[in-house]
């Protein structure tokens, strides 16, 4: 770098200058939104894309709350979300470690098997599935909505873990198998305690799919609605024939605050997970 | 144990144990989710689904109404998401958890419901004296009844589908108005046209002529064709589906044929060439179109009953609505009663286990005094005429809708005529005459009359291919069944004596 | 389990010795025996993938062949007649073409934008680093239906000055109905794409930056070469595997897009934007109407289906072919 304190600092300058227009840029809809869940009917139709509002109307909260029956939505979306995240990880935190760290007949095929559901078209596959869960007599239960969204997300979380601990110093493993660890010991009390990074990435992207997930949550409880989550009970606004958009908003800023929390209490192990994934 | 790595033990040890907690207690919500009562009525609790959203005051009032009646009976109704509710109600009796009382899905249809088992007969306690408090006509074979057994009760009644809606506001600005002040609304196509002009010159490119909502791409923009060829004599209009938007004379659709087609569409294209509609219609949902014409963005939209709750809600009534605009001064074709289409609104599943809490139910929901506040709060006409007295509605543009029903002719019912018929179901085309239209207006579509002709000939290809299904199946169908020769569109439809 | 873990994976030998040869056939089954746990911890993921996501892609190919609504079985045989229909169906050409188009302009538009974004935001010495990432990740967690109600209120609802954005610049003659006009439509389509999966591709591209060593650009540094040399002689060839990784997971993405474009325009105006898992979706669940007064057609959406999943797994293999035969001439020259 030859160049001066003063140039370098006007480069610099016009670097944040651009991040934070872009960012702004990039940030608008939800700033947008969220002027629009503070703003009276018609302040809203007068405001067009203006994102401000001189008199704030917090009760569009409270309201599209209690409307949208948003507190049992919420609960059922948590458990929801939660299992998903706990079985997706354990699922394919395990399998993940087998195939990178075992040999076993049938390993190659295993591989190739999922990796080709990868490209594989998923067409109209809803019957089979609905049918599956029916037979094990899970329709119209959480554990449903978390058996098929987690099987969605298996194969993506697999070759994560699998890239993730294929780069684990094997000293630590082998030191461990040393000191009379068994198999068992050496998975659950080693590599998944090292392996953070990676489960808060996969953890972070189940937790992402099972939010916003919509069709799944609305076929398999498709008889109890009380069972139904956020993204489901969006529709309620969305009614057929009428709309209450600045309720829209506020919906949908309820909907969305969990999910960007969740994501920024796991971001800071996110890009480390991934860059653990791809190192070889 | 002694590990290499004990540092890490202890906590990975809390983390997995903390885990663990965390997945019990889950677990135990879960299961507890999962056990209490299911969807086929515990108690006797009835399960009714529907699809209504604005109408839920209705049926909310009328489920506490039918609750205090009958001591000991609940209703537990679930509001389907209305998109996806032929699908689930199909899902649901895949899985046996059905509900004792639905409205009817559209599809399947009631037919080949019926056929599948899906729906308890109503014989037992749908007598003859019951049937008599409905309109003639509402329990025939095809309709309600399958095999001569009764399946299902009307609530709607029967009235013309689409209006022309007129925003006084803009037209008085745009000074579209008569002597005494009133606002002139225009019954003609060129009068449409005058007005659409006016109040886009007026405006100096402010207020619009017309304007709609086909976000939602579903079909929307057939409801202008529709509404606009009847007049011009087309009595077959443009109903989106299959199946449907025949004209019955000759028992085939005339979109090619009948030039009003083509007539209406090079108008509707020179209104947008001369900036008359709204430039955002096309990505306009529904429901902002709505709140643009109470907020008088453009003068005229057409559209339906449906559009009128929310208005009055927003204390907007300062509109006026016109159905069938014609070319010339009286329309040459009308809207045709339909006793089949509107005819099933609920019906109990054969899989009840309180069969006739269920049918008391569908007895509370399509009486003469549900029917009655069905009008009341604005929703529609009801099928028993009696419910649609002027007297007592408040809402001027509501009473006119309800006055517009007299303009509805008798017309032919293929199914009436031949029962049979009721089975047959064809398929859609891909690309219906909603799309056509919008590949029109937006000039996606070079060749109109090509367009019209295959359209109409795949139409017809569609029909005679599930026509000639149910005539394979041993019943007597055919394409003839669909003519009615002696059918003068202006005049009521009295069926010649077989 | 006392045993050292007879199934723990060997690394290779560094030296290239080749591994011992395969054990005989009464060995397999020792080894299956002694990889028992391997199996075990296999398990969980094998049966969801093999039950949820295998066999219902299996069942669904039988309904290919019959005309049938997906109520009770499938009964109406009709051969390999669905196929025929939708290959001489011009919507899912329409469909296929769009998707492709929306592919090749979202894919190297988004990774451009994402790999010059994880540049900037992988300099250890830019402030806020970890808000401006946030910032340009968060659309990633939104769900699809969430951000198309969002746009298409802002765009076409309420965004008069959206539309009207370039009628003042002489750009355009009037006012644009930017998701009603067929010639603007997909490309709005896919400018939303780019915008709400971009966070995807930043993070994957800010990973395979970190796995970087330091002490290469230290060294290449001090041998006096600039950035733009940096990057070019080290960024790009250690970025290139996870870079194919990054391109075909983009690809696989752009090619399955359905959510997006169902809720921004549901395929049109008049088919303007179908794509083919719209035109699939339309096919097996009727039309978007109320009530679905349209029958559904299961067997010719899974044809469909079928149909374009073998287009895809052309197209991969021949961009594997393409990456290989690339990878092949760059490992050429550089001898």
């Amino acid at each position: 770098m030859r160049t001066g304190p003063i140039a370098r600092t006007g480069r610099r300058g016009l670097l944040y200058l651009a991040l934070t227009a872009g960012g702004l840029l990039w940030l608008y809809p939800f700033l947008w939104a969220v002027g629009g869940s503070l703003k009276s009917d018609d302040d809203f139709f007068a405001t067009g894309l203006d994102p401000f509002t001189t008199h704030p109307q917090w009760s569009n909260y409270s309201q599209a709350w209690e409307e949208g029956d948003f507190g049992r939505y919420f609960l059922n979306t948590v458990l929801f979300a939660g299992g998903t995240v706990v079985l997706t990880v354990l699922a394919t935190a395990m399998a993940g470690y087998v195939l990178a760290r075992t040999e076993f007949p049938g390993r190659k095929a295993v591989l190739a098997l999922i990796g080709a559901t990868l490209f594989l078209p998923h067409g109209y596959t809803i019957i089979p599935v609905f049918d599956l869960i029916q037979r094990l007599h899970l329709l119209n239960t959480l554990w449903a909505l978390i058996i098929v969204q987690s099987a969605s997300g298996m194969v993506f979380g697999t070759f994560l873990f699998m890239g993730y601990f294929s780069t684990i110093d094997r000293g630590l493993e082998e030191a461990a198998r040393v000191d009379g660890a068994d198999f068992h010991q050496v998975f659950w009390r080693i590599m998944l305690p090292l392996s953070g990074p990676m489960l808060a990435t996969v953890a972070l992207f189940s937790c992402i799919n099972a939010w916003n997930s919509f069709f799944v949550p609305l076929v398999f409880t498709l008889s109890r609605p009380d069972l139904h989550t956020l993204t489901v009970g969006m529709f309620t606004f969305l009614g057929e024939n009428s709309t209450a958009w600045t309720l829209v908003c506020a919906g949908s800023v309820i909907t969305l605050l969990p999910i960007v929390a969740v994501f920024l209490g796991l971001q800071r192990y996110f890009v480390n997970g991934l860059a653990g994934a791809v190192k070889e | 144990m002694q590990m290499t790595a004990s540092p890490l033990s202890r906590r990975t040890f809390l983390r997995g144990s903390a885990l663990a907690a965390g997945a019990v207690a889950a677990g135990g919500a879960l299961s507890a989710c999962g056990s209490s009562g299911s969807g086929s009525g515990s108690g006797s609790g009835l399960a009714y689904w529907d699809w209504y959203v604005t109408q839920a005051p209705w049926v909310d009032g009328e489920i506490s109404r039918f609750q205090k009646a009958h001591a000991g009976v609940t209703v537990k109704k679930t509001t389907q998401v209305s998109a996806k509710y032929a699908d689930l109600v199909a899902l649901a009796y895949r899985s046996g958890s059905t509900p004792d009382v639905f409205m009817v899905p559209q599809s399947p249809g009631l037919a080949e419901q019926v056929d599948r088992g899906w729906l308890l007969p109503l014989d037992q306690w749908a007598t003859a004296s019951w049937q008599s408090r409905f309109p003639a006509g509402t329990f025939i074979e095809g309709a309600n009844v399958f095999g001569g057994k009764v399946y299902s009760a009307p609530l709607k009644g029967s009235a013309p589908q689409y209006q022309l809606y007129i925003h006084n506001g803009v037209f008085r600005t745009a000074g579209l108005t008569n002597p005494d002040g009133s606002v002139k609304t225009p019954t003609t196509w060129d009068e449409v046209s005058a007005a659409a002009d006016a109040i886009t010159r007026k405006s100096g490119g402010k207020t619009y002529g017309f304007g709609f909502g086909n976000g939602d791409n579903m079909g929307l923009m057939a409801w202008w064709l529709d509404l606009f060829v009847r007049g011009a004599g087309a009595p077959g209009g443009a109903p989106s589906g299959s199946g449907t938007g025949l004209d019955l004379r000759v028992g085939r659709w005339t979109y090619a044929s009948d030039r009003s087609y083509a007539d209406f569409l090079d108008l509707m294209v020179q209104w947008k060439q001369r900036g008359y509609f709204y430039p955002d219609s096309l990505s306009l949902s529904d429901e902002a179109a709505r709140a643009f014409f109470e907020r008088g963005r453009f003068g005229m939209t057409v559209g339906g009953v449906w559009n009128q709750p929310e208005w009055t809600q927003h204390r907007f009534t300062d509109y006026s609505l016109v159905t069938l605009p014609s070319p010339g001064a009286t329309p040459k074709a009308f809207y045709y009663a339909d006793p089949v289409g509107t005819g099933a609104f609920a019906a109990v599943s054969a899989r009840t286990k309180h069969p006739q809490q269920a049918f008391q139910w569908v007895d509370a929901l399509t009486s003469p005094a549900a029917g009655r506040r069905w009008v009341q709060d604005l929703n529609g006409v009801s099928v028993y005429p009696a419910d649609n007295a002027p007297a007592g509605i408040d809402s001027k543009p509501f009473a006119a809708f309800v006055a517009m029903t007299a303009q509805e002719l008798t017309g032919p019912v293929p199914v009436i005529r031949n029962p049979d018929l009721a089975g047959v179901a064809p398929q859609a085309p891909k690309s219906d005459i909603g799309d056509l239209v919008t590949g029109v207006y937006t000039g996606q579509i070079k060749d109109l009359q090509s367009a019209l002709s295959s359209l109409a000939g795949e139409k017809e290809q569609l029909l005679s291919t599930a026509v000639a299904a149910v005539a394979k199946g041993g019943k007597k169908a055919a394409m003839t069944d669909y003519v009615f020769a002696d059918w003068d569109p202006t005049r009521p439809y009295t069926a010649a004596k077989a | 389990m006392t045993l050292s873990a007879p199934g723990l994976r060997r690394r290779p030998d560094p030296a290239g010795t080749p591994e011992p040869a395969p054990v005989r056939r009464t060995g397999l089954r020792r080894r299956v025996r002694a990889a028992g746990w391997s199996y075990a911890y296999l398990a969980p993921m094998a049966v969801l993938v093999l039950a949820f996501v295998v066999y219902p892609i299996f069942a669904s190919l039988g309904y290919t062949f019959y005309q049938w609504n997906g109520i009770g079985s499938p009964s109406n045989f009709v051969g390999l007649a669905n196929f025929r229909q939708v290959l001489h169906d011009s919507i899912f050409w329409g469909a296929v073409e769009h998707t492709f188009v929306y592919a090749f302009v979202l894919v190297p538009v988004q990774l451009l934008i994402a790999l010059m974004l994880a540049l900037v935001l992988n300099n250890p010495r830019l402030r806020f680093r970890m808000f401006f990432r946030t910032v340009y990740f968060v659309p990633v967690v939104t769900s699809a239906a969430v951000v198309g109600v969002v746009m298409q209120l802002m765009l076409s609802n309420f965004g008069d000055a959206a539309g009207s954005l370039f009628a003042g610049t002489g750009l355009t003659g009037s006012h644009i109905d930017w998701l009603g006009d067929p010639h603007t439509a997909l490309a709005v389509v896919i400018a939303i794409g780019i915008w709400h999966t971009l966070g995807y591709n930043l993070v994957y591209f800010m990973a395979g930056l970190q796995t970087i060593p330091a002490e290469l650009y230290e060294a290449a540094r001090i041998d006096g070469a600039g950035p733009v040399r940096c990057f070019f002689s080290i960024t790009l060839p250690m970025l290139r595997q996870v870079g194919v990784v990054i391109v075909v997971l983009a690809f696989i993405g752009s090619f399955q897009v359905f959510d997006l474009v169902q809720v921004l325009t549901g395929g049109g105006p008049y088919f303007a934007t179908e794509v083919v898992n719209t035109y699939i979706y339309h096919l097996a669940f009727g039309g978007g109407s109320g009530s679905g007064a349209v029958q559904p057609d299961v067997g010719l959406a899974s044809a469909a289906s079928f149909l374009y999943g073998l287009l895809l797994i052309l197209f991969s293999a021949a961009q594997v072919l393409a990456l290989r035969r690339l990878g092949r001439r760059r490992a050429g020259s550089a001898l």
